[in-house]
């Protein structure tokens, strides 16, 4: 090989290399310095840029919220425990299997409607701009989450009944 | 049909064979476009050559190379603090999703 092209890929392989590590490198130390904290609600600080005030009392609504959700997971979790007794070995939805999953999806809703109105306080705790925004990123990715998935059903459906 | 001289020393018949075998008459200017095919042939790679030397000689300044070098070191730390941000970003926004919304819900 020619000693001009092997000093050009030397180069290229050595400015590679240097990008990469300090790449790298700036990567990982921010990742650490960021994550180092392990508050739940350091999220809303930095994405909402609320005062020591406003974290204050997200704060304290938070701590309100959370063993309303602790127990209304608990519900959940008992609810889905006596669906998959209703289901084991069965070959058809039973009446009994049909009524624990009503209950169980009334009690989501509940959750959800819960979860919703914990949302709502909060904005409402933000200055008013910030507010908006955090609700609406909420419901995206919350309850948004869900209506994503069921238009791709509904789309996929609406493909599967075209081939008919 | 192979027609070998039986008489290797038959002056006259070899003279009369000689003038048979009629060499083709080569095209105008045959010369002129042989020479013209060799130098075009050997134009691009010269040409190639003297881009790679002037390459590996920019490329071993001093000063040419610590240049690119902080420029690659600046251009990699930036992309890395800005992916490093976006991804603790990320990892705080899950955090508190998972503390307030249990993936049953989403």
């Amino acid at each position: 090989m020619k000693r001009p092209l092997l000093i050009l890929i030397l180069a290229l392989l050595a400015g590679g290399a240097l990008f990469a590590s300090s790449y790298f490198m700036s990567r990982r130390v921010c990742e650490s310095c960021s994550t180092s904290s392990t508050d739940k609600l350091d999220w809303l600080r930095q994405e909402f840029h609320l005062s020591d005030a406003d974290m204050e009392h997200v704060r304290e609504l938070h701590n309100g919220y959370m063993p309303k959700c602790a127990d209304m997971c608990a519900k959940i979790a008992a609810k889905k425990q006596e669906l998959d007794e209703a289901l084991a070995g069965a070959t058809n939805i039973s009446p009994a299997a049909t009524q624990k999953l009503t209950e169980l999806a009334l009690l989501r809703s509940q959750c959800q409607a819960q979860m919703l109105g914990h949302f709502i306080e909060v904005s409402r705790a933000m200055p008013p701009e910030q507010g908006r925004r955090y609700l609406s990123e909420m419901e995206r990715l919350t309850v948004g989450s869900h209506e994503e998935t069921e238009q791709t059903m509904s789309s996929d459906a609406g493909h599967m009944h075209g081939e008919h | 049909m192979n027609h070998e001289n039986p008489n290797p020393n038959d002056e006259k018949l070899s003279a009369v064979l000689r003038d048979a075998r009629s060499l083709p008459s080569l095209p105008p200017r045959f010369q002129e476009g042989v020479w013209r095919r060799i130098e075009e042939s050997e134009a691009p790679a010269t040409a190639r050559s003297n881009w790679l030397d002037a390459l590996a000689s920019w490329a071993l300044r001093p000063r040419f190379a610590l240049a690119i070098a902080v420029v690659l070191v600046c251009a990699g730390s930036l992309a890395g603090v800005r992916e490093g941000h976006q991804s603790a970003r990320e990892q705080a926004q899950t955090r508190y999703l998972a503390a307030v919304a249990p993936n049953s819900l989403r």
